[in-house]
């Protein structure tokens, strides 16, 4: 018995288990957009930002924030679950000094399966803002902003569960720019 | 077919479970070193900052009448200024060794590059025990600094709430008392 479970069945286990490990970390990374291939455009811009607030960082916020602050809790609860925000953005003195191909490269992983563009806004003053979700079933596992204008690139993803509420309520903090995302939250009246 | 898988199983073990030994730290001076060599220049040093966290904090809070809050832990700063030295080189050849130096031991938190003003900010975190150590590096065209302080887990907050602000923030701390 010992020396079939070494001969046929510890083989298939072991490949069984490495695959089931492998899929496992991609289902953990897929909704994290990769922006490597914009590296090069950080020798061409008046100002590249890459904001890194990774799982690790994530998990200090939570514990950093405290209850007792009323603005820190909000921002605690904001960011309660979420697994990693991540920001590039490029401004350039010049119109023209990034390609279609550097804008495919990020479109291409936001047309994989489960991401679903929800705002596609093109206005000649403020650019394009496209906004994507990732949905595994009904629940949203990422987000990802995509804003091109003539002299500015920005890509902003916010891995873990979120909505454009909780983008709009992220603007201006974690080094997540003013995109001027709308939040669908109604106001209390004596907010208005 | 069995040596194979084995072989396979036990890289993947040692790759999972083996990180490569760094001074940890020591990553300051690694830095200053680092930055010595790729631009070919000299650091200035202030050896008796290290100690004098809490003098920095109180000078900080005079000039800025008093009212200024305090970031780093009391007697935690290590300062490395580079003055009046240029600072010629490929900076996303130096970003790529910085990264490669200190992504094991530390999360960089935030990068900003400029081109044309030949500016470069870096800033990364790490946990050390209950507070955190940041490390902030600001290079330009004719000066550097290194700074690293520990702060407290109310600071981190204010540091992620607002990296860039709170980092400039933390280098100005640090070389406050070197201007007066």
């Amino acid at each position: 018995m010992n020396s079939l479970f070494h001969t046929n069945i510890r083989q298939p286990l072991m490949v069984l288990l490495l695959i089931a490990s492998s899929t496992l970390i991609a289902n953990a990374q897929d909704s994290r957009i990769q922006t490597a291939s914009l590296d090069h455009l950080a020798a061409k811009a008046s100002e590249s930002v890459d904001v890194n607030v990774d799982e690790r960082l994530m998990k200090m916020a939570a514990k950093v924030f405290s209850d007792q602050d009323a603005d820190e809790r909000k921002i605690k609860k904001l960011v309660e679950g979420l697994k990693g925000i991540y920001v590039r953005s490029f401004e350039f003195d010049a119109s023209g000094q990034y390609t279609d191909a550097d804008l495919e490269s990020i479109r291409t992983q936001l047309r994989g399966p489960g991401w679903t563009r929800m705002v596609n806004v093109t206005s000649k003053k403020d650019g394009k803002l496209e906004v994507y979700l990732l949905f595994h079933g009904d629940m949203v596992n990422g987000l990802a902003v995509l804003h091109s204008d003539e002299k500015e690139l920005t890509i902003v993803n916010i891995v873990g569960p979120v909505d454009l509420d909780k983008l709009a309520q992220l603007e201006g903090q974690f080094g997540v720019p003013e995109l001027g995302i709308e939040s669908q939250k109604p106001k209390a009246k004596n907010e208005q | 077919m069995k040596t194979l898988l084995t072989t396979t199983f036990i890289a993947i073990v040692l790759v999972a479970f083996s990180a490569p030994v760094q001074a940890k730290d020591d990553d300051f001076n690694s830095v200053v070193k680092m930055i010595e060599q790729f631009y070919k220049v000299k650091h200035q040093g202030i050896p008796f900052l290290a100690t004098a966290g809490m003098k920095v904090a109180t000078t900080a809070a005079r000039i800025k009448g008093g009212q200024a809050k305090r970031i780093a832990e009391a007697g935690s700063i290590k300062l490395a200024v580079f003055e009046d030295q240029a600072f010629d080189g490929d900076f996303i050849k130096f970003r790529g060794s910085l990264n490669g130096a200190l992504n094991l031991t530390w999360t960089p938190l935030i990068q900003t590059l400029s081109a044309t003003d030949e500016e470069q900010t870096y800033i990364f975190l790490r946990s050390a025990g209950d507070k955190f150590n940041v490390l902030v590096i600001t290079i330009e065209p004719r000066e550097a600094t290194v700074v690293q302080v520990t702060v407290s887990p109310k600071n981190l907050a204010l540091l992620l709430k607002d990296p860039e602000g709170t980092g400039k923030a933390i280098t100005q701390e640090a070389t406050i008392l070197d201007q007066e």
